[in-house]
């Protein structure tokens, strides 16, 4: 008897570009792009965690690799949900976490550290989510405040990629407007008096 | 206060109530400015993320070789153009987001963006005062 297989059309991995086939089986995952390619293969042991937000495409589920790499899968429609929560629970033993993200516009919260990514709570709902794996270099600019540069080649100039790639990341360049710098303000233990008496 | 100026307070606002709510425009993974709901929404790793007109201090369009850049700059604590900060702010201690930079090369469209985000910004600050006025 073949073993179980379920599938899902039009997912984009990691910000690719093209769409692809995924498919999840009990040891694994897997995608192929649609126009061919080489596929990307994530084995069961190597799932650490899942989380399902809404993305760009249509529903994401990120998985949080055990080495504390970062896949996206982004394109599922939102009833897709309870087979998915089913794959994880009784394939990968893994909770597939619903995680609503902030909408509510505002640029303060709190910058968070994970295990393999910074993610930036307002009222301690995600905004968004930036992989390490992502950051190029980080310095601090001025006085409470942090500039995070990201990795964008000259190679990136495409404007997106195709097929699966390494789990180092290129998702900064991935779309048509692509995220170079990020500044953050961070109070810091001075106090407003002192900052101010610096001047005089 | 003491130079008899009004002291400004904060008053809060929200972006989107429901995920259903962005433009279907944050498919292409690119900027989207949504006048409808006063927002900005920009593509952070894949991710469309809303900022309220009211969080953006200003935007700038720059050129370097075959790229533009577009620099979105938030309000944020300790950035006052005199030497009183009188800027209102929910929770000063918060983290902030300072700025986002993105680069293209179509810099037509940036430029674009940085004019319809000024003009946003502009209208924002006109009802805000148009109903500070009805106020008094």
């Amino acid at each position: 008897m073949a073993a179980p297989i379920e599938n899902f059309d039009n997912i984009y991995l990691d910000l690719s570009k093209e769409n692809g086939k995924c498919r999840f089986a009990e040891n694994g995952l897997g995608w192929k792009p649609a126009g061919g390619g080489d596929a990307f293969t994530l084995d069961q042991s190597n799932i650490g965690g899942a989380q399902w937000s809404r993305a760009a495409k249509g529903y994401e589920v990120k998985i949080l690799q055990r080495n504390s790499g970062i896949t996206q899968l982004d394109g599922f429609q939102q009833e897709d949900y309870e087979r998915l929560s089913k794959i994880f629970k009784n394939w990968y033993s893994t909770n597939l976490e619903n995680k609503e993200h902030s909408l509510r516009g505002w640029n303060w919260g709190k910058a968070e550290f994970g295990k393999a990514e910074l993610s930036f709570n307002v009222q301690n709902r995600p905004s968004f989510e930036i992989p390490y794996s992502e950051i190029s270099n980080t310095n601090l600019a001025g006085r409470n405040e942090i500039a995070v540069e990201f990795a964008v080649g000259d190679a990136a100039k495409a404007n997106g990629h195709n097929g699966a790639r390494g789990s180092k990341g290129k998702k900064a360049t991935a779309g048509k407007d692509q995220l170079v710098e990020m500044r953050f303000y961070i109070p810091g233990t001075t106090t407003r008096k002192e900052a101010e008496g610096g001047d005089a | 206060d003491q130079n008899g100026e009004e002291i400004k307070k904060f008053k809060r606002f929200e972006s989107y109530k429901r995920d259903n709510q962005f433009p279907p425009k944050v498919r292409d993974m690119g900027i989207v400015i949504d006048p409808k709901n006063a927002t900005i929404v920009l593509p952070v790793m894949g991710r469309p993320v809303p900022f309220h007109i009211n969080t953006i201090k200003n935007a700038s369009k720059s050129d370097e070789g075959e790229w533009s850049f577009l620099r979105i700059n938030f309000l944020s604590p300790g950035q006052g153009v005199g030497r009183k900060d009188d800027q209102p702010f929910e929770d000063a201690s918060a983290h902030f987001v300072r700025s986002l930079t993105f680069r293209s090369t179509d810099g037509d469209r940036y430029a674009e963006i940085a004019n319809q985000l000024s003009n946003l910004k502009r209208d924002a600050v006109k009802k805000e005062q148009e109903k500070k006025d009805m106020e008094d």
